[in-house]
């Protein structure tokens, strides 16, 4: 039994040490990379220790979502991407057998982000990118994000959807956590209904995008799409199939907090579409995460051990 | 076999005439008349299409398009009392057939409260139907509190129901998105503000339908117990999803599986019979469609179709 986590966050050295030695880090400071949390602290070595006890073999690390940083004029951006993905090569070079990273990459434009993405691919070796749902209020359903699609694609690389910055839900209800225990759910539901009925699942049918959170509320809330579909003609403009036939052209972390959820995700989208995601090393991470697969009692072994590793095993030809 | 609407809609006879004589309606037009054909029946000919989809009582609600809570205060009491003496009217006039759910001024506490206790202690009605928010404030807000404790006074049932731009619309608006995910973002959030908010704490008898099914809340609870899990939730006793089965929801899920996991989480007891008559976006054949559910058993068709709605309302079932 192994097991690959690929929803595993990282808040890079040279960021700490600059901020916490007084200077600004192409402008992020110490309101900024989640200092908080004092696991975001950890070197590579203290990572590793929690890894073997919590049983997880790979962790594919992606630096947590304030680096984007898309606001910034665009070779900020790309500044911050390039020191965030060489430090995460530099842990992969140390530890090829334990980590494998994901990459970031300046959304706000298209060239640079492909730019960087090939780099990190074809260079660094990094399996893919973590984005956002949104890029300055746009989603991904906008034309100039399409040859970011189809050079993802042709590189074979995963693009790994985790909101950043305001979700849905936070300006009417900011109390309560709400922003992240409903609004990365709902911002999920919308990337995936953005990519679906925007063409993009079409244009691109080797796409990779793998949603965190389990997609969110995509699962549970595709058959009101559906209806959506099947009664408005602006909702299908770009598709000739009802939603629910995409939700299999998806991946999705197991990172439901819910049995019955995941159970649910598992009977509507396959369970070849499923891998092991943590959110490590977040308050709203599943604790114990090996155990808790291990645990569940309405998934069949076969089920647990494709997600525990074959099915990124398989994706990420690790 | 009976069956029981609670979630169908009425457009005002006296609002259709004003915009048709080219009038002003309660600061309202003019303007053109533009609503869906099935509005401007007579309540005979709802009857009839009632009796083709096997309906026998719609309780029926002035449309979200009437809750107007920006306006005047005393504008929007005056409209909204017009509104419900017609709803009153075709619960005289049929009263099989219909039962009632006011608009009520949610801009103003006193004024709601005042019509809520004339719509259900003098008109009969069976509570109101009200938005997921109003003007930007959620329900936790404590000066909603003077109503839910009158309402739970008086035995009222309110129907949540979104109006206006949902949560989703600032996002995008493509795809008829607003509705087919915002309506469902929108009534989770409105779930979490009640529940985390202390008011099912503070109103151990208040009753809620959440309508569309409750929207996402019973998929995503796992999520919010996380939140409380980790202590982020202090003010409340106990975890989120402990309060799924402190309301109702009805049964517009436009999905099986939707369905059949509220029925497991929330309790099939609290789960009612809710079509959207006469909105693309209804369940076409609603009874046809209950009956036909395989993963449902007799029993717990009855439940949502009838014997649920016959408990809540109090109403006599012979």
């Amino acid at each position: 039994m192994r097991s690959i986590d690929i929803h595993a966050h990282s808040t890079p050295q040279c960021f700490q040490r600059a901020v916490l030695s007084g200077n600004d880090w192409h402008g992020m400071t110490t309101a900024d990379g989640e200092l908080f949390n004092p696991r975001n602290a950890w070197t590579p070595e203290q990572r590793i220790a929690d890894m073997n006890s919590l049983g997880v073999d790979i962790q594919v690390v992606s630096t947590n979502a304030g680096f984007y940083q898309y606001d910034k004029d665009v070779a900020v951006t790309t500044a911050i991407a390039r020191d965030c993905n060489d430090e995460i090569y530099q842990m992969t070079m140390d530890y090829p057998d334990r980590l494998a990273g994901l990459a970031n990459i300046p959304m706000q434009d298209a060239s640079a982000a492909i730019a960087e993405l090939d780099r990190a691919v074809n260079q660094l070796g990094m399996k893919g990118a973590m984005i956002g749902d949104q890029v300055n209020g746009k989603t991904f359903d906008e034309p100039e994000f399409l040859p970011i699609w189809q050079a993802a694609e042709q590189m074979g690389a995963v693009i790994f959807i985790h909101q950043g910055g305001s979700t849905i839900g936070t300006k009417r209800q900011p109390r309560y956590h709400v922003r992240n225990t409903i609004g990365n759910l709902a911002d999920r539901a919308v990337t995936f209904a953005a990519f679906t009925f925007g063409g993009v699942m079409d244009k691109c049918p080797d796409l990779k995008v793998l949603l965190a959170h389990g997609g969110g509320y995509a699962c549970f809330g595709i058959g009101r799409m559906d209806r959506g579909w099947q009664v408005r003609s602006e909702a299908r403009v770009n598709i000739d199939q009802p939603p629910s036939n995409y939700l299999n052209k998806f991946y999705y972390d197991c990172l439901t907090h819910s049995e019955p959820a995941l159970r649910m995700l598992i009977d509507t989208v396959g369970i070849e579409r499923i891998v092991l995601g943590t959110d490590w090393p977040a308050d709203m991470k599943i604790d114990w995460p090996v155990s808790w697969v291990m645990g569940l009692q309405s998934l069949t072994l076969e089920e647990k051990e494709a997600i525990l590793w074959k099915n990124l095993e398989e994706m990420l030809g690790l | 076999m009976r069956s029981i609407d609670i979630h169908a809609h009425v457009t005002p006879q006296s609002y259709i005439k004003a915009m048709k004589e080219g009038q002003v309606w309660h600061g309202v037009g003019p303007g053109p008349l533009d609503i869906e054909p099935q509005l401007e029946w007579t309540p005979e000919q709802r009857i009839k299409d009632m009796d083709s989809l096997g309906v026998d009582v719609q309780v029926a609600s002035t449309g979200a398009q009437f809750y107007y809570y920006g306006g005047d205060a005393q504008v929007i009491a005056a409209m909204h009392r017009e509104c419900n003496d017609e709803v009153y009217q075709m619960t005289i006039d049929h009263p099989d057939r219909f039962k009632g759910l006011a608009q009520i001024p949610m801009q103003n506490v006193d004024l709601a409260i005042a019509e809520l206790d004339r719509c259900v202690n003098q008109l009969g009605m069976a509570g109101a139907m009200i938005d997921d928010k109003v003007n930007g404030k959620t329900f936790d807000e404590p000066e909603f509190l003077p109503l839910w404790k009158a309402a739970e006074q008086m035995g009222a049932v309110f129907l949540i129901h979104q109006g206006g731009g949902t949560l989703v619309a600032p996002r995008t608006r493509s795809y008829h998105l607003p509705n087919t995910i915002g309506n469902l973002v929108d009534r989770a959030v409105t779930f979490a503000s009640f529940v985390m908010g202390g008011v099912m704490d503070a109103c151990p008898d208040l009753k809620i339908c959440l309508a569309h099914g409750g929207g996402y809340a019973c998929y995503g609870v796992g999520r919010m117990d996380r939140s409380w899990d980790v202590g982020r939730l202090p003010q409340i006793p106990q975890p989120p999803s402990a309060y799924l089965s402190r309301f109702y929801y009805d049964c517009l899920t436009h999905s099986e599986s939707a369905l059949r996991m509220l029925i497991d989480m929330a309790g099939i007891d609290k789960v009612v019979f809710g079509t959207d008559w006469p909105f693309d976006m209804q369940i076409d054949w609603p009874v046809a469609w209950v009956l036909s559910l395989e993963s449902l058993t007799q029993d717990e068709k009855e439940a949502i179709l009838w014997k649920n709605m016959e408990k809540l309302l109090g109403m006599s079932s012979d």
